[in-house]
C-alpha cells in the first residue's frame, strides 16, 4: 500500500519545506519515500503543488489524478485547484486563508465563495475536509512563520501510520533550533483541530 | 553507512562528492540550481562556483579536468547552448581527469524558455548520456559518469528531468574516494585543437563510441525486467539475454530515467528494458532482444531519440506514434499510449486532476524594486524588448508590455537590429530594452559594447539596467554587484563606471523608490534622441529580506481610482468597507513589505505608513542601502 500525500500553495508559502518534513517524518517510520515539488516560472505569487508517497516500495514520485489519499491545501483556492487530485473518501486538510491571485486583483475574477462546500463534493466523490484559518492560528502563537506547521499537524492526525516522535524529529531537522520549540508548539495544536 | 533522502540534485552532488570530485561550477538555471548549492555544503573539501555565465562555468570545469582533477559542471539544458563552443572542441581532447556535465532538462516547460532535448546535443558533442530515474540513481550515475570519463576518454552528460531534480528518495551515502591528481599534461597534440592536431581527434572520438556501444551490453544499468504475471519482474542484468529469461509476452518497453518508475506504476503485462546509458545504445543486445517480441515500444519524453537511434540501426519499434513528443509522461498519459498502441484494453486511470478555476500566475513580490519601473514605463505606453529574469514577468498579465523574451542577454541586440532595420526603412521609432545585472553580466556587456559600433547618434534607444544584485529569479544567488549590498560577497562591479569606461556617454543612475524622481529621470531618457542608459538601484526585496513598517489606506481618503492596485501589488486589493458604499483600496499587513510605491502613485494621499505622520517628504528606508542615484545626467556614474 502506497499512500499518496499531494501539497498545493502558492510560491513562497514554504511548499519545499512543508514537503520535504512530510517525507522526513514518514521515512524516519521506516517506509519508502519519494516526492515531487513542481515550482513554476519564478519565486513569488504562482501557483505551486507537490506530492509525497510513502509505502513499502515506492516506484514514481507523482500522484496521478483522483488518486491522493490526503490533499494539503497551504492556501484556499489551491485547495479548489488540486481537489481534484483527491480521491472518494479521501481528506482535504485547508487553510481557509486566502492570497488574492492576479485575476482577482485586477477585478477581472472573483475569489471563489464556499471554497470548503465545492471541495467536499457530494454523492460519490464526497470527501472530508478539515479546514482551519492555520494563519489566525500562528497569529495567536505570536509568529506566522509558524503557519505551515499548523497544517502539518492537523496531517500528522490523519496520516496515523507514521508515529509523532517521527514527525517530531523531522520538524526539529529541517526548522531553526532557536524556533523549535514555537514550531512545535504549532505542530500540537494543530493536531488537536479536527 | 547512513541513508538520507536527498533530492536528485543533493544526490548528484553527493556522487561528485563521494567520487572525489575536486571542482564544481555552474550557472544558475532551474531545475539544476540546488545542486551546485548542495555541492557547496561539501567545502573547503571541494571547490564550487556560480559562474559568470554556462560557457565560463564549463571552461573552468575543463581546466581542472586537464590538471586530473574529477570536475563536475551544471547547467539547465538552455544554459548547454552558450558551453557548447567549448564542449565541441574539448570533447576532442583525451579526458584526463573525469568531466560530467549534468543537463537540467524541463520537459513540460515548469519554468523555461523552451523544451529542448539535450541527449541531441550530447550525441552531437560524442559524449555518453547517463539518464537517471531516482535520487539513488542520480548518486550512482553521477559517480559511473566520472569513471566512464575517464575510461573512454570522453566527456559525460548525466542528464536529469526537472522531476528527478527536484524529487527526493532515499539515498545511501559512501565514502569520498581518494584521488591524486596528475597535474598539468603539457602536451599541445592532445590539448593544443588546431589542425593537424585535430585529425587523429575524429577518428579516436569515433573510435570510443563504437566501444561503448559494444561494451555498455554487459553493464548493470543496462537491463532486462520481465513480467511474471502477479505484479512482481525478474531483472536480467547480463547480455545477450539468457533464453530462460525470455518471456511469452507479446511487448517489449524500451525506456530510461523516471518513465521507468512511472511505468512500473502500471503493472502493465509487458516487459521492459531499461537503459541506464540513453547514448550510445547497447544495439546488439537490444537487437537480439527485440527479435522475441511481436512490439516493441519505446517510452521516452521529447524527441524521438531512442526510437530514432534503433530505427537508425534497422530495429523496427513505434513510440511517438502513441506517446507525447512534448510535456512529461506521467503515469496515466503512459497507460492511454499503451491502450492505444493496443497493449492495455482499457485505460484505469483518470486524466484530469486540476479543477478549473481562477488562475494564479507568478507576479513581482512586494516591495519588488521592477514594479515601479515597470509601472512608469506602462504609463508611457511604452512596448519594450525583455529578457530573462523575475522582470520577464512582465511579459504577462496584468502589465502585458514585454514584446520579446528570447534568450540570456538578447534583448541588447535585438534592440540595436530592429532600430537598424526600422531606420533604414524609414520606420524608425523610440526603443527601450530592459535587462537585469544577473543577465547583464552572463552575455548582455557583449552585446552592450557592439552598440557603440555603427551608432546612429539619432537613434532613440534607451536600455535600462535593472539592478537588483542578485540573481533573483533562481532563488537569489550572487552577481558581480552583489558586493555593493552585502559585505558577504567579494565582487563589486560598478557597471555605471564600466559603462563609462566601455565609452557610453550617457549613463544614468536611479532610485526607482523615488518614484517621482526615477519617473522624471526615465521620462526624460525615453525622449532623449540618442543612445542612453539607465541603472536602477534598489536590491532585490526577497533576496535582502526588505521589511520596514507596513502601508495602510484611508478608505475615507482614496477616491477608489486604482493607482495603487495597477501597480499589481500581492497585498493591494480593492475591498468593501462597512459603511462605505463603492469599493476602496486596501493593503494586507501581513504581506506589505513597505517599499512605499503605492502610497507614492496615489494622487490623494490616502496611503500611509503605520507609525508615520504620512508619506510627504518620506523616502523609503530599506535594511540594504541602495546605491547613490544621480541627480542629472550629465554627472553620470560615480568617476
Amino acid at each position: 500500500m502506497v499512500k499518496n500525500i499531494m501539497l498545493g500553495g502558492v510560491g513562497g508559502q514554504g511548499l519545499v519545506m512543508t514537503t520535504a518534513i512530510i517525507s522526513e517524518a514518514a521515512f524516519l517510520a521506516g517506509f519508502d519515500v519519494k516526492t515531487n515539488d513542481v515550482i513554476g516560472l519564478s519565486q513569488r505569487g504562482g501557483k505551486v503543488w507537490g506530492s509525497v508517497r510513502y509505502g513499502e516500495e515506492v516506484f514514481s514520485p507523482n500522484i496521478a489524478p483522483g488518486r491522493a489519499d490526503v490533499l494539503l491545501a497551504l492556501e484556499a483556492l489551491e485547495g479548489l485547484r488540486w481537489s481534484g487530485f483527491v480521491k472518494a473518501g479521501g481528506v482535504v486538510i485547508l487553510n481557509t486563508a486566502k492570497i488574492p491571485p492576479v485575476p482577482v486583483i485586477t477585478e477581472k475574477a472573483a475569489y471563489p465563495e464556499d471554497i470548503e462546500g465545492l471541495i467536499a463534493g457530494d454523492g460519490q466523490r464526497a470527501v472530508e475536509v478539515r479546514a482551519v484559518n492555520a494563519l489566525e492560528e500562528a497569529r495567536k502563537l505570536g509568529n506566522l512563520k509558524v503557519v505551515n506547521m499548523v497544517t502539518i499537524g492537523m496531517l500528522s492526525a490523519v496520516l496515523e501510520d507514521i508515529p509523532v516522535d517521527c514527525w517530531r524529529q523531522a520538524i526539529e531537522a529541517h526548522v531553526p533550533e532557536k524556533t523549535l520549540a514555537l514550531n512545535l508548539k504549532a505542530f500540537d495544536l494543530g493536531r488537536e483541530i479536527r | 553507512m547512513e541513508v538520507k533522502l536527498m533530492t536528485g540534485n543533493e544526490a548528484a552532488a553527493r556522487g561528485f562528492y563521494e567520487a572525489g570530485g575536486l571542482v564544481a561550477s555552474s550557472y544558475p538555471g532551474s531545475p539544476t540550481v540546488e545542486l551546485l548549492e548542495a555541492v557547496r555544503a561539501y567545502s573547503p573539501e571541494v571547490y564550487a562556483e556560480f559562474s559568470v555565465n554556462e560557457k565560463v562555468a564549463l571552461e573552468v570545469g575543463i581546466g581542472a579536468s586537464f590538471t586530473g582533477a574529477r570536475a563536475m559542471v551544471s547547467m539547465k539544458h538552455v544554459g548547454v547552448n552558450i558551453a557548447m563552443d567549448p564542449l565541441m572542441t574539448f570533447t576532442q581532447t583525451p579526458i584526463q581527469g573525469g568531466f560530467l556535465l549534468v543537463s537540467g532538462e524541463d520537459p513540460g516547460m515548469a519554468s523555461s524558455q523552451n523544451e529542448q532535448d539535450n541527449r541531441v546535443l550530447g550525441k552531437f558533442a560524442n559524449m555518453a548520456i547517463l539518464d537517471p530515474g531516482s535520487s539513488q540513481e542520480a548518486k550512482d550515475f553521477a559517480k559511473l559518469g566520472f569513471s566512464l570519463s575517464e575510461d573512454y576518454g570522453l566527456p559525460v552528460m548525466l542528464r536529469m528531468t526537472s522531476r528527478v531534480c527536484h524529487s527526493r528518495g532515499p539515498v545511501e551515502e559512501l565514502e569520498r574516494e581518494v584521488r591524486d591528481i596528475s597535474g598539468f599534461s603539457k602536451i599541445p597534440e592532445d590539448f593544443g585543437m588546431v589542425p593537424p592536431n585535430t585529425f587523429p581527434k575524429q577518428f579516436e572520438m569515433k573510435k570510443r563510441i563504437e566501444r561503448l556501444t559494444a561494451e555498455a551490453c554487459g553493464w548493470d544499468i543496462n537491463f532486462l525486467e520481465v513480467w511474471e504475471g502477479d505484479g512482481r519482474n525478474s531483472v536480467q542484468r547480463l547480455a545477450p539475454i539468457d533464453p530462460q529469461f525470455l518471456s511469452p509476452h507479446k511487448t517489449l518497453i524500451i525506456t530510461s530515467g523516471l518513465l521507468y518508475y512511472n511505468l512500473k506504476e502500471l503493472e502493465a503485462p509487458v516487459d521492459i528494458y531499461k537503459l541506464g546509458m540513453v547514448y550510445p545504445l547497447p544495439i546488439e543486445a537490444l537487437r537480439s532482444l527485440a527479435e522475441d517480441y511481436e512490439q516493441v515500444l519505446v517510452l521516452e519524453e521529447l524527441t524521438p531519440f531512442i526510437e530514432n537511434e534503433l530505427k537508425i540501426h534497422g530495429i523496427a519499434c513505434e513510440g511517438k506514434k502513441y506517446f507525447s513528443f512534448t510535456g512529461e509522461l506521467h503515469t496515466e498519459l503512459i497507460e492511454a499510449g499503451l491502450v492505444k498502441a493496443g497493449v492495455l484494453k482499457a485505460a484505469n486511470y483518470e486524466t484530469a486532476g486540476e479543477v478549473d478555476t481562477v488562475a494564479r500566475i507568478s507576479m513581482f513580490c512586494a516591495g519588488c524594486p521592477h514594479r515601479p519601473v515597470f509601472d512608469i514605463l506602462k504609463k508611457n505606453k511604452i512596448s519594450v524588448i525583455g529578457d530573462i529574469g523575475c522582470y520577464s514577468l512582465a511579459v504577462l498579465e496584468p502589465l502585458h508590455m514585454l514584446n520579446t523574451i528570447i534568450s540570456m542577454g538578447a534583448t541588447i541586440g535585438i534592440m540595436k537590429g530592429m532600430s537598424k532595420a526600422l531606420s533604414l526603412s524609414g520606420k524608425a521609432e523610440p526603443l527601450v530594452s530592459v535587462i537585469g545585472d544577473g543577465t547583464f553580466f552572463h552575455s548582455g556587456m557583449t552585446g552592450a559594447l557592439n552598440l557603440l559600433h555603427q551608432l546612429d547618434p539619432a537613434a532613440n534607444l534607451t536600455l535600462i539596467i535593472l539592478n537588483n544584485g542578485t540573481t533573483a529569479m533562481t532563488g537569489g544567488q550572487m552577481t558581480a554587484t552583489s558586493g555593493s549590498y552585502t559585505k558577504d560577497w567579494d565582487m563589486n562591479t560598478s557597471i555605471p563606471e564600466l559603462l563609462k569606461a566601455m565609452g557610453f556617454p550617457r549613463v544614468r543612475v536611479v532610485d526607482q523608490f523615488d518614484y517621482k524622481g526615477a519617473k522624471a529621470a526615465i521620462e526624460e531618457e525615453l525622449k532623449f534622441e540618442g543612445l542612453s542608459i539607465v541603472m536602477t538601484t534598489r536590491p532585490c526585496a526577497l533576496n535582502f529580506k526588505i521589511r520596514e513598517p507596513y502601508f495602510v489606506v484611508d478608505p475615507q481618503i482614496c477616491i477608489g481610482c486604482r493607482s495603487c492596485v495597477k501597480t499589481n501589488c500581492p497585498p493591494i486589493v480593492m475591498k468593501a468597507y462597512n459603511g462605505i458604499e463603492k469599493l476602496k483600496s486596501s493593503i494586507d499587513p501581513d504581506l506589505c513589505v513597505g517599499c512605499s510605491v503605492c502610497s507614492q502613485v496615489c494622487p490623494v494621499s490616502a496611503i500611509s505608513r503605520v507609525g508615520d505622520k504620512g508619506r510627504n517628504g518620506e523616502k523609503a528606508s530599506t535594511l540594504v542601502e541602495a546605491l547613490p542615484a544621480d541627480k542629472s545626467p550629465e554627472e553620470g556614474g560615480k568617476r
